[in-house]
């Protein structure tokens, strides 16, 4: 069939063309009949292939979004790390500063680098900034960028400024409407503090700056910005104290310079004590071979410039030569030199592993493969395993308070947090039985902390019914989720929540309990006045799964009391709530209790013998809300619940009559 | 003091010192959010507000969270001039952090000036009374020398956490409302003092 419609693909495709070929190919109505059948068949197989595609293509597209993400956050911090080594190399370079030539070099290098960034900065500042007069000689470029200032009362915008921040110098501009900047004012960073605003009635992204012509309020475009300019701020300010800290440095230069020339005369003459007696030794032993000699300095090296994966290979090869042969004569101390190393590889790793705690947890997993991985070659998998799931579970709390803060579903993000972890740890600590049971044990705290949570937070006393049964669904369709990957919680999370459930089944029994009836009845129909009202609960109800519409007299009657409507309205929704709660065994009995109770209730309110009312409409409410609600709501339960809801039915029995008399003379004899 | 809000409730700005990892953001976080945070990171200087009813008047509360750390140490005084009242927090499992609330009360005393600041003196940690190395008499006892009241808190149970943070409010209160009173007094006051820095330097 392919052959024929390749026709449509065709550049040149002309439909009253091809239609003309069509008709003068075909003999008789029957074929061209078949043809467009073809065709037809062939358009419809076409459409879904593009359907197809588009969802591929969507799915994929989604993917990658995801992907961006996860690596955005992962690039910030990235970007972060790199500046704590940065500060952390700068701290060691003016520790020992200017007494090594070839470390001088390199920082002038460096320098020079900050120095051009700051001459193309400050061209910039002359460029666009009009009004500033000041010098900019010999400044440091630190961060510029646009802020939006807020009012400090109503945190309203009042204007756009640009913000050029150097060492020593911050320049405050306005954005005017042509995009132009105007030079406001300046200020010395150092008589600036910046504050952090966490929580300001929505107010995201924002700092407060308090300068010596008082405080402003200034919002930035994203977090992340935020956090530069607090950062740099500090850089500003700690500034100055770092150049006096340098000028001192840079005075008693000599004094380290004196002392660092004793030290090498020192270290010379180590040398040359140790050398005497190596030869002598050498005469008779033998000798470890070169790259073994040199091996723990190399290794060194590796793990500080952080080659790990060459570090553990170098270490096991120099391990399993040791092994092999181990008679040269200083075999000892190097084996003891290489001993130390790995354990100091090992404590390297683990504290690289625990550097990810309270970050992103996808970029934290992402990041804890290649420690973990190494660890694992090394034999250190519990150790590993157990840093591993510490990182995981503060990443995971912070996780639920962002979630718990900003009102999202938190039981949803739990289990798929736990779910990832899970495949994370199996891909690392598959092999290692000890490590999966230590797997199993981390989850049921981090379970155990999260039912805590729920319970303190969304579960109190007094909570709705309804929400509670909500809230429960909410936690039960993504725990059973993670059966898919193996890991069966539900027992586990039923169990931790349930006594807290019956609890609060109870206490709405007993809330209930005292609402069923409270309301005078007059037993009189319930009239709703318009038509419309009359369709509107029809359809309520019918949603419910109620049909009244055989209750219906005239056009806005129903031949009920309201207190009965009303009642059925309220005794299905609680139906649903109670199913929903049902689903596990031992909720059951509780939720069934509580349905027979507002029932029973509600069927033994009883006219105020203070005023005359039909007994027949009576006995009519009672025995519809037998015959008709209590099998809708029976049915009701079982298909939410899956389970037979026998109390109910039993009651339903009792209460029908003809199979049983006794109970009905007494219900008869009540009424009248 | 900068120009009053003229929509909205007052606001009262409160600034929370002492040590480094005495609780001053777990005791912040408590009272905003109702939680107890046990992961420490170093705080530099956070803000929230939030809107809480003072004795049945609506009001909004500033909350400054400092940093302990002593790197700090030189920002402070930009942090503290803007503060109306004061939460000096200390460990009562760390004598250290008790000694160093002298520090900060002399800086805070310098900076604002004014010997009865809105002020309390805290004692955190109070669930940890097993591990107390501050006596509660000396406790009291440095509070009753400056004229301040002694409240002993946990972040972590949320003993008096609400306590402190209304009291200090009533505090700033009532002196808002005795500074607008006697206005005129107050600012020949401030004349006075400021005649005698001068005249020191």
């Amino acid at each position: 069939m392919t052959e024929t419609m390749k026709e449509f693909d065709r550049k040149d495709f002309r439909t009253d063309k091809y239609v003309k070929e069509l008709v003068q190919e075909c003999v008789g109505g029957s074929e061209l009949q078949q043809r467009k059948s073809k065709i037809h068949s062939y358009y419809d197989q076409t459409s879904s292939a593009l359907k197809k595609h588009v969802y591929a293509n969507y799915m994929q597209f989604i993917e990658t979004a995801k992907e961006i993400s996860h690596l955005e956050s992962e690039m910030y911090q990235l970007s972060h790390i790199l500046m704590e080594q940065r500060n952390l190399l700068g701290k060691l370079r003016d520790g020992t500063g200017d007494s090594k030539k070839d470390l001088g070099s390199d920082e002038t290098a460096e320098e020079d680098a900050d120095d051009t960034q700051s001459l193309v900065a400050i061209k910039t500042v002359k460029e666009m900034v009009p009004g500033f007069t000041g010098s900019l000689e010999n400044k440091t470029f630190l961060n510029e960028g646009a802020l939006i200032e807020l009012d400090a009362n109503d945190y309203r915008p009042i204007q756009r400024v640009f913000f050029y921040l150097f060492n020593d110098i911050l320049i405050v501009c306005k954005v005017k409407h042509d995009k132009k900047l105007e030079f406001l004012t300046q200020y010395d960073p150092t008589k600036i503090a910046v504050i952090n605003i966490k929580d300001l009635d929505g107010v995201r992204n924002a700092i407060n700056i308090i300068t010596p012509d008082g405080s402003k309020i200034l919002q930035c475009v994203t977090v992340a910005a935020k956090n530069e300019w607090i950062e740099k701020f500090e850089i500003a300010f700690k500034f100055n104290q770092l150049n006096k800290t340098k000028k001192i440095t840079a005075s008693k230069s000599k004094l380290i310079e004196r002392q660092a020339s004793s030290i090498d005369t020192k270290s010379i003459t180590s040398d040359a004590l140790l050398t005497p007696t190596e030869e002598t030794a050498s005469v008779s032993e033998n000798w470890a071979p070169e790259w073994l000699a040199t091996a723990s300095e190399e290794i060194q090296a590796l793990i500080a410039q952080r080659h790990f994966e060459d570090a553990l290979s170098l270490i096991q090869k120099s391990e399993e030569f040791l092994e092999k042969d181990s008679t040269f004569w200083n075999s000892a101390e190097i084996a003891g030199k290489i001993k130390n190393l790995k354990t100091e590889l090992s404590n390297v790793l683990i504290h690289e592993l625990s550097i990810y705690q309270n970050r992103n947890l996808q970029a934290t997993l992402r990041s804890t493969r290649r420690p973990l991985k190494l660890l694992g070659e090394m034999g250190k998998a519990r150790q590993a395993c157990a840093t591993f799931l510490k990182v995981c579970t503060s990443g995971i709390r912070s996780a639920q308070r962002e979630a718990r803060r900003n009102n999202l579903e938190v039981s949803e993000l739990f289990f798929c947090d736990l779910a990832e972890v899970a495949t994370e740890f199996m891909r690392a600590f598959k092999s290692q039985a000890a490590c999966v049971s230590c797997l199993v044990v981390w989850c049921n705290t981090e379970l155990r902390y999260f039912a805590s949570q729920l319970v303190k937070h969304y579960l109190t006393k007094g909570s709705q019914l309804e929400a509670v049964a909500k809230c429960v669904e909410g936690v039960r369709a993504p725990c059973a989720k993670l059966n898919e990957i193996g890991l069966d919680l539900s027992y586990h999370m039923e169990g931790l929540l349930r006594g807290t459930l019956e609890q609060i089944i109870e206490e709405s029994r007993v809330r209930m309990l005292e609402t069923v009836g409270r309301t005078e009845d007059a037993w009189q129909p319930y009239n709703l006045q318009t038509k419309s009202n009359l369709k509107s609960l029809l359809r309520d109800m019918e949603i419910l799964g109620l049909d009244m519409s055989s209750q219906v007299t005239g056009d806005t009657w129903i031949n009920l009391t309201q207190s009965t409507v009303n009642f059925c309205r309220h005794f299905l929704s609680v139906t649903e709530s109670c199913a929903y709660l049902a689903k596990i065994e031992t909720l059951k009995l509780n939720s069934e209790i509580l349905l027979k109770d507002i029932f029973l209730a509600q069927h033994a309110i009883k006219p105020n013998p203070g005023i005359t009312v039909d007994l027949n409409f009576v006995s009519r409410n009672k025995s519809y809300l037998v015959e008709e609600l209590l099998p809708v709501a029976v049915k009701k339960f079982e298909k939410l619940s899956g389970r037979k809801n026998e109390v109910l039915s039993d009651v339903h029995l009792q209460l029908r009559g003809p199979p049983k008399p006794k109970p009905r003379s007494v219900y008869q004899t009540d009424v009248l | 003091m900068s120009k009053k809000p003229t929509t909205g409730p007052a606001l009262h700005k409160v600034i929370m010192v002492g040590s480094g990892g005495v609780g001053k953001s777990a005791l912040t976080l408590q009272f905003m959010y109702d939680e107890f945070v046990e992961d420490y990171e170093p705080t530099k200087a956070d803000s929230y507000r939030k809107k809480v009813v003072l004795d049945g008047e609506e009001v909004q509360i500033d909350i400054l969270d400092t940093a302990g750390q002593e790197d700090y140490a030189a920002i402070r005084d930009n942090y503290f001039r803007s503060g109306e009242g004061f939460l000096c927090v200390f460990s009562i499992t760390d004598d250290e952090s008790f000694q160093a609330t002298q520090e900060f009360r002399e800086q805070i005393l310098r900076v604002k000036n004014d010997e009865s600041i809105p002020f309390l003196l805290v004692g955190n940690k109070c669930d940890l009374n097993d591990k107390r190395k501050v006596p509660l008499t000396e406790c009291q006892g440095r509070a009753q020398q400056w004229g301040v009241p002694y409240v002993e808190t946990s972040a972590k149970t949320r003993e008096n956490v609400d306590k402190v943070f209304f009291d200090l409010m009533r505090e700033i209160r009532s002196r808002k409302t005795e500074d607008s009173k006697s206005t005129s007094g107050r600012a020949k006051d401030k004349c006075k003092r400021r005649k005698l820095k001068c005249i020191l330097i």
